[in-house]
């Protein structure tokens, strides 16, 4: 191998500036897709396990269509595809702001909310449905008893395959470089434009991304510690 | 956790400080292999891309079909074969060092910063940086530019300069060209910059070639060049005297009119300063 590493590279010049823009673009855009993947995901995943066929139909719907196309797709089609059926004004006015950073928003969090579901409704059918009747029996409407019982319930037991679901998140905000977001995996791409080190730029985005993933799974682990239910969780080790 | 932690620092300062028993050249690796495996372009016509018959052509395809790969057989003494893979400009460096691809044939641009990286070999082709608009567009070059809307190929030397001449300009990056062009059809953009005749090319292909135009002076130097791994002069050289060959036979010149000439879909006449400057490059026997 012929290639010379000047690791230099990544802390000389404006490079240390666009790694942090790049990494404030992930956070940003990932925390924003993350808040309407998880409201979108304990809605229609709490939708698809109440008695009513309608709202479990329409449940299902959102999910199968949502995560079964690439997510590459959903970020080309909140980018080139729904712009063209807004009014004029409003195009225009989004154009100006930022239009691609809302449709990756869009597109990360639609997306990830149709897995998210799938991990709250897991979660939801490992109640014991005698809960369900319990909280019914004690006067309580459908809906009070999933927001007062069941829900804070599943939410607590799903903690590890939602972390997984949200790294997943967090990595998957790559893709919005497709349609031109500055964000992390992009800026390192910068960094080998102006340097043409394309080694030295990929181990910085890949230490941040692990960096970021390890130190948000650290964190979730007591989360889990902290909210796990005596009893109903048996804890190896 | 220590040892583990031992076990990693090793790994990368092995990596990072190792330089395996220097791999054969190029050359050695061809012979054994008969194949010259390049990187290239599949949407950059007319230097590199997949054609209506789905036919992956181009001139600097042409370029490397019959001047570079000749002068390999004539150097080598067997015939060689030709790869093409896929490349795009964050990735082509890297499949360069890998040992993924031999050349890098496709729009290239040759910079000093690029040649700490990688060899080029002699310019094969002059263009500069222009951009495409919509034909009602009041943009008309570079001094046209602050607060528009420019989209971008990513990892491309026009970006690095917008950046730099219209800090003001909101620049829009995109990986391909055809997500660019999707941009500025949509008006997500108001206007797309990439080296000139890579603008006419996409113009041409365009489903209404004349709803489009391209503008502006020249507002960057863009000699394209092959590209090929560092400290390898035996292929390098083999590399230059195909090209060579092809400007001194005048091949270079038929090979030209095919993809720029009046006839061709992107007609891009050559100046007599470049067809000079080409002349010129051509070293004696």
């Amino acid at each position: 191998m012929s290639y010379q590493f000047n690791w230099s590279v990544l802390w000389s010049g404006q490079s240390g500036g666009w790694l942090l823009q790049g990494l404030l673009t992930t956070l940003e855009l990932s925390a924003l897709a993350w808040v309407l993947a998880a409201a979108l995901g304990i809605t229609s995943g709490a939708m698809r396990t109440v008695p009513w066929r309608p709202l479990r139909a329409l449940a299902t719907l959102y999910v199968e269509f949502f995560r079964n196309v690439p997510l590459l797709v959903w970020m080309f089609f909140w980018y080139f595809g729904v712009p063209p059926l807004l009014p004029m004004t409003i195009r225009e006015w989004l154009f100006d702001h930022e239009a691609e950073f809302w449709a990756a928003m869009f597109a990360l969090g639609v997306y990830h909310g149709a897995r998210m579901a799938e991990v709250i409704r897991s979660g939801i059918q490992s109640i014991p449905r005698t809960q369900f009747e319990a909280s019914v029996a004690m006067g309580l409407t459908t809906f009070q008893a999933y927001r007062l019982i069941i829900v804070p319930i599943a939410l607590r037991l799903i903690v590890p395959p939602a972390t997984n679901e949200s790294l997943n998140l967090l990595k998957n905000s790559s893709v919005a470089l497709t349609i031109s977001v500055a964000e992390l995996t992009f800026q390192t791409r910068q960094i080998e434009t102006y340097t043409a080190k394309a080694i030295e730029a990929l181990t910085a985005g890949t230490l941040i991304y692990l960096v970021l993933c390890v130190g948000i799974a650290t964190v979730m682990a007591r989360v889990e510690r902290r909210f796990a239910i005596p009893g109903l969780i048996a804890r190896g080790g | 956790m220590k040892r583990l932690f031992a076990l990693v620092l090793t790994l990368a300062l092995g990596l990072a400080t190792s330089t395996p028993a220097r791999a054969e050249g190029t050359l050695d690796k061809i012979n054994q292999s008969g194949v010259l495996v390049i990187g290239t372009r599949t949407a950059s016509p007319p230097f590199a891309f997949v054609n209506k018959n789905n036919e992956w052509v181009g001139f600097s395809i042409d370029l490397v079909e019959q001047g570079v790969l000749p002068s390999l057989s004539r150097k080598l003494g067997k015939p060689i074969k030709l790869e093409k893979k896929e490349s795009t400009p964050p990735t082509r460096i890297p499949l360069l060092t890998s040992n993924a691809v031999d050349l890098i044939a496709g729009t290239m641009t040759d910079t000093r910063t690029r040649r700490d990286s990688v060899d080029f070999s002699i310019t094969f082709f002059v263009t500069g940086a222009q951009f495409l608009v919509k034909r009602s567009s009041p943009i008309k070059g570079i001094e046209s530019i602050a607060g528009k809307r420019v989209a971008a190929q990513q990892g491309s030397t026009n970006a690095k300069i917008i950046r730099e001449r219209v800090p003001t300009a909101k620049l829009q990056e995109f990986p391909d060209q055809p997500a660019a062009f999707q941009a500025l059809t949509q008006g997500q953009v108001d206007a797309y910059t990439n080296d000139g005749i890579q603008l006419y090319g996409l113009k041409a292909k365009a489903p209404k070639p004349d709803d489009w135009k391209v503008v502006g002076d020249f507002f960057s130097y863009e000699p394209y060049g092959m590209a090929m791994r560092k400290n390898d002069s035996d292929f390098r050289a083999a590399v230059n005297n195909g090209l060579m060959e092809l400007i001194e036979s005048g091949k270079y010149l038929e090979l030209y009119d095919k993809w720029f000439g009046p006839k061709s879909e992107t007609p891009y006449p050559l100046t007599p300063e470049n067809k000079r400057f080409l002349i010129m490059q051509v070293v004696p026997k």
